[in-house]
Formats: structure tokens, sequence, C-alpha cells
């Protein structure tokens, strides 16, 4: 790389785009375009999602390509995924733990409480959050490359819908391994809390395994949101992906965007769907 | 058997390898990765530290990175304040006691959540752009002729991001916090029927201090070192066209959402 170069900074070539910067009109305009485009790609997504649904149950079956999907999917996010998730298990036991010592010290409640948090919601969230990072952007990437080299437009001249050949073994897949992959996550977040509880505030590992607050509502608002993340990210990302326009420079925005995207579904929904068990099924 | 034997017929070939070869090589290339961020940081702190960086630049990317995400934080933050709202809820139908709603909330909000949340979001948008950018630039060999020109790229390039992306995230962190516990307080009215007035009450009670906030922003600096670092790295070490500039941009993101995370448990355990 660049070993000491002396020179005073020399007059930056930068002038280029500053003119490209937006023309600022008033904020109405502004928020209108934004409401606008966000409502148009609200449309598109959901017009993916029906098309994949549709072959989902008319289209031609592959299960080779939802396998290897599977694998893509599942088996290499793994690790990823229990390194993230066993540190959100410390991390939430240690500062509920402070939490707690602050107004009570007396920590046998902090393991009901925990699970029970873990199961109806942070499980499913904080990893479809990472899968949103990690599956979204692949995805995104993936699909990206092939729209830039005319791969898809190949397809389509076959007379092959992208959806089905692209979207639908990665909506499937991720459906599965979602659920798969939650539950993984769930059980290494409840280890690593339960370690922590004991090292850092002596709590004992039965008292702390402690599943009484953990009700039937709990796990089926936790299972929707797996299956709602399973389903959102890939439609969501694939989205992003066949929208790709512009060379490599074309695939790095419609990866940002898919992983923005994504997090963005995945928080939405996870608002939805706790409002909607919390007023359904109780607190 | 000579010990530097590369490949040959007897060598197995490298699509097949053993799980301890799998294994050595992910951490060796980890430590690689880290070693190079750390390398990275030397160089733009030794730019710092002379005050050799682009001024104009610098504004640049504080406009791009930090004004064009303010749309991504205020949503996020508002609806994370919302949600905890409704994770803290059976807790306070269950003691009965709604002056903890605010506490309860305001804890997870400040300390955890609003700057993890924000450096996510963060991560993928300015992130996961900025190493498209700098990839791309590599790609089409900008990066070589900012060198030809003899303008130091860690200089020009590298350590505006750096800069603007550090602040950027302790700015939107900051912003995060405010909005996520104005989010909280609607969200606390909206479903559990729980006043803001209660709710504010419950923040300023004397159980939240200010080293509530300081462990957050605290976060979010780190948060930021680590995003802009492990971004510019994939950014300039992109190699192979458009699908490179993909592949990097997905590296990008997992790594520094790993980053985060393990160096939010470390923040944690050093600050309490």
């Amino acid at each position: 790389m660049s070993a000491a170069k002396t020179h005073d900074e020399p007059a930056p070539p930068s002038g280029i785009d500053q003119a490209a910067e937006e023309p600022d009109t008033s904020i109405a305009a502004v928020v209108g375009a934004q409401a606008i485009e966000l409502v148009g790609m609200g449309l598109e997504i959901a017009s993916v999602f029906i098309r994949t649904l549709y072959y989902c149950f008319r289209g031609r079956p592959d299960f080779g390509a939802v396998v290897r999907q599977m694998f893509e999917i599942g088996n290499r996010s793994v690790v990823f995924l229990t390194v993230v998730m066993g540190f959100i298990g410390m991390i939430l036991v240690l500062q509920g733990g402070l939490q707690v010592k602050r107004i009570l010290p007396e920590f046998s409640m902090v393991g009901a409480s925990y699970l029970e948090l873990l199961v109806r919601d942070l499980a499913a969230t904080i990893s479809a959050l990472m899968l949103a990072t990690r599956v979204g952007a692949g995805i995104a990437a993936e699909i990206g490359s092939m729209v830039v080299t005319e791969q898809v437009d190949a397809l389509r001249m076959c007379a092959a819908d992208p959806i089905d050949y692209l979207i639908k073994p990665r909506f499937l897949a991720s459906l599965v391994m979602t659920i798969c992959l939650v539950i993984w996550a769930a059980g290494v977040a409840m280890l690593t809390g339960m370690l922590t509880a004991y090292i850092m505030f002596d709590v004992n590992p039965r008292t702390f395994f402690n599943l009484h607050l953990v009700d039937t509502g709990d796990l089926v608002v936790g299972l929707a949101k797996c299956l709602a993340y399973g389903a959102a990210i890939p439609v969501v990302a694939g989205h992003s992906g066949l929208t790709t326009h512009g060379g490599s420079e074309g695939v790095g925005w419609a990866t940002t965007r898919a992983v923005v995207n994504a997090s963005l579904a995945v928080i939405v929904l996870d608002l939805i769907l706790s409002a909607l068990g919390y007023v359904l099924l109780g607190p | 058997m000579p010990p530097k034997k590369a490949p040959s017929a007897a060598s197995p070939p490298p699509s097949d390898v053993g799980l301890l070869e799998e294994i050595g090589g992910g951490f060796l290339g980890a430590a690689a990765t880290v070693g190079g961020m750390g390398m990275l940081g030397y160089q733009i702190l030794r730019r710092l530290v002379t005050f050799r960086i682009d001024r104009a630049e610098t504004l640049r990317n504080l406009y791009r990175m930090g004004v064009k995400s303010i749309p991504i934080v205020i949503v996020t933050a508002l609806f994370t304040g919302a949600i905890m709202v409704i994770q803290a809820a059976p807790l306070v139908v269950r003691l009965g006691a709604q002056g903890l709603l605010g506490w309860g909330a305001g804890f997870g909000i400040l300390r955890e959540i609003a700057p993890l949340l924000t450096a996510l979001m963060i991560n993928g948008r300015v992130g996961a752009n900025n190493t498209a950018e700098l990839g791309t630039m590599v790609v089409t060999e900008q990066i070589d002729a900012l060198r030809v020109l003899a303008i130091d790229p860690i200089a020009f390039l590298i350590a505006p991001r750096f800069v603007a992306m550090v602040t950027t995230l302790f700015l939107s962190t900051i912003f995060a916090d405010t909005l996520a516990l104005f989010g909280a307080a609607y969200g606390g009215l909206g479903l559990l029927g729980v006043e803001p007035k209660t709710f504010y009450n419950g923040l300023t009670s004397g159980l939240l201090g200010l080293n509530d906030v300081t462990s957050g922003l605290i976060k979010s600096i780190v948060f930021g070192i680590v995003i802009a670092l492990s971004s510019c790295q994939y950014g300039l070490g992109v190699k192979g066209g458009a699908p490179g500039v993909g592949r990097a941009v997905n590296a990008t993101v997992v790594a520094s959402a790993a980053g985060i995370f393990v160096l939010d448990y470390f923040v944690s355990f050093t600050l309490d």
C-alpha cells in the first residue's frame, strides 16, 4: 500500500458529481416523492411475493435447486449465527442482570423472563436481522450479478420466469431453514445466557432454566415470526436483485438495498406481529 | 517429503479439503482480515494525526452517509421503541407497576437496543454502500489512477470515509435514542394505556443515570470504527468484476455484523 508519501493535499478531482446531488425542492415534494417511491416498491415486492406463491403451487418442481439453496442459506449461516447469538445471549443476560440489580438484588426471575423474551421475540428477530444481512446480501449479489451479465434475460428468452427459477427455490429453502436456524439460535443463546448468569450473578442453571413463563401464546408468536421473516427476506432481497441495473456498481447498490429493505421488513413485521400477539393472545 | 510441496498430483484438490483444514483456513482468513483492518486503521490514524485528510471529500461523505441515512434511522428507532414497550409489557402487567415501564424500556433502549440496531442499519446502508463504491473503484482501476497522480488514496478516499462513518453513527445514535424513547412513550400510550407523562417519570426517577446514555454512545463509536474499517478493508480487497463486488459487499456486512455483536459484549462487560 502507500508508504509515506510527502505531498500536500492536491486539489481534489471531486467536483464531478457534486452538482449531481438531487435538486432540493420543498419538503413536501421530497417527502411526497419518497412516499410514492415507497408505495411503488411495496407493490412491486407484493407482486413478486404473489408470483412466488403461485409458482410454489403451479411451477415446475425442482427439488435439487431447493436443497442446494437450503445448504447455501442454512448450513453456511450456522457458524455466523452461532457466534452472533452466543454473544447476544451473554449481552442480554448481563444487561438484564445489571438492570435487575438496581431495583432488587434477587436473580431468580432473570432466567424465566429471559427465556420468555427469547422465545417470543429475540431469538427470531435477532436471527432474522442477521439472516437479512447474510442471506439477503447473498441473494441480491447473486441475482444481481446474473442480471448484470444478462443471464436473467437469457432465462426470459427461454420463456422461463426468473421468479420460478431463481426466487422460488430460495423462498422455499429460506422458509424451512429460517425455522431450523432460529431454533438452533435460541438453543445457543439459552446456553450462553445460562453460563453468563452462572458466572456473573451466581444463578444456579436449574433456577435459570425456568420455563413456566413460556406459554403456548409465546411459542405461537415466535413461530409466526419465523415464518414471516423466512418468507420476507428472500422475496425482498430477490426483488432488489432482479431490479439491478448498471455494472458492478449496480450490484453493490442492489446488495445495499437488499440488506436495508430486508432489515426494515423484519423490524416492521416484528412490530406488527408483536402487537397482534399482544392484542390477541394477551401479555 | 519436502515441506513445501505445492499443488502436485498427490495433494488433494482444494475442493474437498478436510474439516480441520477448513477450520484452520477459516481462522487464518479471519486473522488476515483483522490484521489488515488493524494496518488500515494505523494508516488512517497516521493521516488523521497529521491532518492529511481531504476536507471536501469528508463533507461530501458526511452528507451522503449521514443526512441520507436519516429516514432509515427514524423508521428503525420509532419501531424499535414500540417493540421494546411490547416486550416490556408482560413485566409491567404482571407486577402492576406502570411507573416501571419507562425505566424498563428506557434501560434497554439507551444501553443496548438503540446503538445496536442503528449500527446494524447503518452497516447495511452505509457500510455495504461504501464497500460497493470502493470495490467499483478498485475494479475500474480508479485507485491505481489516484496513485499515478501521486494522490494518497488513504488520505483522499479512506480517511474521510472513516471520519464520516464514525461521526454519522455517533450522531445517529443520539438521534435514535431520542426517537426510540418517543416511539416507546407513544407505543405505551397506544397499547398499554400508559400516559407519556408516567413514562417520562419512570425514565427520570433516578434509576437511570447519565452513564447509561454514555455507555450506549461509547458503543456507537466502537461500532462505527468496526464498520468503517471492515467496509474499507473489504472494498479495497475486491477482485474480479461485478460478481467480486457483490461477494465483497456480502462479506463486509457479515463481518461487520459479527464484529458489532462480539465487541458489544466486551464493551458492555468492561463498562458496567
